[in-house]
């Protein structure tokens, strides 16, 4: 299974146009790196140095194989490499306050050992950083240059934008001030988080530094040239470096509120043994598509995902509340869980195709890519509390993956009477009945069972 | 190390305002500040440098103590 991507072959595709150190292709399904000839000396000394190996070995740059195919600009090309896959591409946008936090400091530690090699990044790119096996890797193996003794961090401005900018709007202000990073796509500008932070940020005076003497700084010097005959020695480099990580380690998230405690809320409409008989049909169905990649859909804590898991798919547990992501991300950390990725995701506002030409981030539905979905105790939520139709849920799944495994939530269910308690029932068509129709026109139902001790039904089906 | 810590931001702060603050120009801006807070970052870091050494000189010497005591 590979990540759909709808350019069309050997074009450089739509993120991967900025850098002239080469491009990113996709041919036959499969996708290669293009490495121009000006990059050539900084790639030589990346693998011959050792810090590639290193960085392969510490699982924070993502191992690739020199291959002989046609480079699409053969007048530039030095070599082709191709990178191992990824079973999913996420966005900055997409993941949790912790997942921000460790591609952070993972970044950090990869610019310090590239020191160490005599190299230094060349940018700090949030979006090059993705969660594969569970850890935080940077996907661009072309972020590499020779350091150059007494050269300022070039990647400076962009750490401090991708990273410390939303990490401290949302650890000091608001977790959904993260959003802001889909607006602005290369990281929020220092002076609007300057702006947005609580004045007692300007007392912490990591904050002081990076955030607001930062952004003051900017503004002061917008169109100074940088006087020649100053320099940043290597220890006040690495003196940056460690300022920058001691200001992430320090900032830190924990959801609270009144819905903090109900993440178990839909896990209570079952009896015990009516959350095993789901559990169980769920894996039935599960072993029936033998999936290798899942989508689950209203994910919450990852219960759900965890089943799937078990049956050896790589699953994206996306679910709406970032709290409830943040919990499923610190279970994936502690244990280890290395085929769950949980991501932040929206679905009555899916995440749109952005930046140049609507094409250097995807869509969600562009990123379509699983062999099936789980969308459990979730169709009550997008029917009633957003007006979405039965037909027109029917029709979106179809888009996401041939196989669906479904639950209906019927009207008398406490969860659903909950939802209709503070708007009026104009849901006349949401019944069982409705519902079968709905979906027999985009699916096969293969099979179907009622919940024990519930009236909540699963559904197994396949796209027409 | 706090002196400087205020010294570098009355500079800062205590500048004129730009007359050209329609065009932000982040890059040399973040280069030009790198430059300025050079010393403050280097000179944090070789303190914190020396003293985890001294940290882990001492923490060494005492946890020797005991097992000496032991042998």
């Amino acid at each position: 299974m590979t990540l759909e991507i709808r350019q069309d072959s050997t074009l450089p595709l739509g993120a991967s146009f900025r850098d002239p150190s080469g491009f990113i292709f996709k041919l036959e399904n499969r996708i290669y790196r293009q490495i121009n000839h000006s990059y050539q000396n900084d790639y030589l000394h990346l693998i011959e140095s050792g810090l590639y190996a290193k960085l392969v070995e510490e699982q924070l740059l993502i191992p690739h194989q020199e291959v002989l195919v046609k480079a699409p600009r053969p007048d530039l090309a030095y070599k082709i490499i191709e990178p191992d896959l990824l079973n999913f591409i996420a966005y900055p946008y997409e993941i949790c306050f912790s997942q921000l936090k460790d591609s952070a400091l993972a970044t950090l530690k990869i610019q310090k050992l590239a020191l160490d090699y005599g190299m230094s990044l060349k940018d700090s790119s949030a979006y090059n950083i993705q969660f594969h096996h569970g850890k935080p890797l940077l996907i661009d193996t072309l972020s590499f240059e020779r350091y150059q003794d007494g050269k300022p961090w070039v990647a400076y401005r962009q750490f401090c934008q991708h990273f410390l900018a939303p990490l401290s709007l949302i650890a000091y202000q608001d977790s959904r001030l993260a959003i802001l990073q889909a607006n602005f796509i290369d990281g929020i500008p220092l002076d609007f988080a300057s702006r947005l932070l609580p004045l007692r940020t300007r007392l912490t005076p990591s904050l002081m530094l990076h955030i607001h003497l930062h952004a003051a700084s900017q503004k002061k010097y917008a169109n100074t040239k940088p006087a020649s005959n100053r320099s940043v020695n290597q220890t006040a480099l690495r003196g940056l470096i460690d300022s920058l990580e001691a200001s992430t380690n320090k900032l830190k998230w924990s959801p609270s509120g009144p819905g903090w405690a109900a993440y178990y809320e839909e896990e209570h409409s079952y009896t015990i043994a009516g959350l095993e008989h789901k559990q169980r049909l769920v894996k039935e169905y599960l072993s029936q598509i033998n999936p290798q990649i899942v989508w689950d859909l209203g994910a919450n804590t990852g219960m759900f995902s965890r089943i799937a898991s078990d049956s050896g798919a790589f699953i994206v547990a996306f679910d709406f509340d970032p709290a409830a992501v943040e919990l499923n991300y610190l279970d994936v950390r502690k244990h280890q869980e290395l085929k769950i990725l949980p991501l932040i995701q929206n679905l009555t506002n899916p995440s749109p195709a952005i930046g140049w030409q609507n094409q250097e981030r995807l869509s969600l539905i562009e990123r379509a890519n699983a062999d099936a979905i789980l969308a459990l105790a979730l169709v009550h939520h997008l029917s009633i509390s957003n007006n979405v139709t039965l037909d027109n849920l029917a029709n979106f799944l179809q888009k996401l993956s041939s196989h669906l495994i479904i639950e209906f939530v019927p009207k008398s269910d406490p969860q659903v009477q909950r939802l209709l308690l503070v708007r009026e029932d104009i849901f006349s068509d949401y019944t069982q009945e409705q519902f079968e129709t709905a979906f027999n026109r985009n699916f096969i139902i293969h099979k179907s069972e009622t919940i024990q001790d519930s009236q909540r039904r699963i559904y197994l089906m396949e796209r027409r | 190390m706090f002196i400087k810590f205020l010294f570098i931001a009355t500079q800062i702060l205590s500048a004129s305002p730009d007359k050209n603050t329609a065009y932000l120009d982040p890059g040399s801006g973040s280069f030009i500040f790198q430059l300025i807070i050079a010393s403050l970052v280097g000179g944090a870091f070789i303190v914190k440098t020396y003293w985890k050494r001294i940290i882990a000189y001492f923490q060494k010497f005492f946890s020797k103590n005991p097992k000496d005591g032991e042998e």
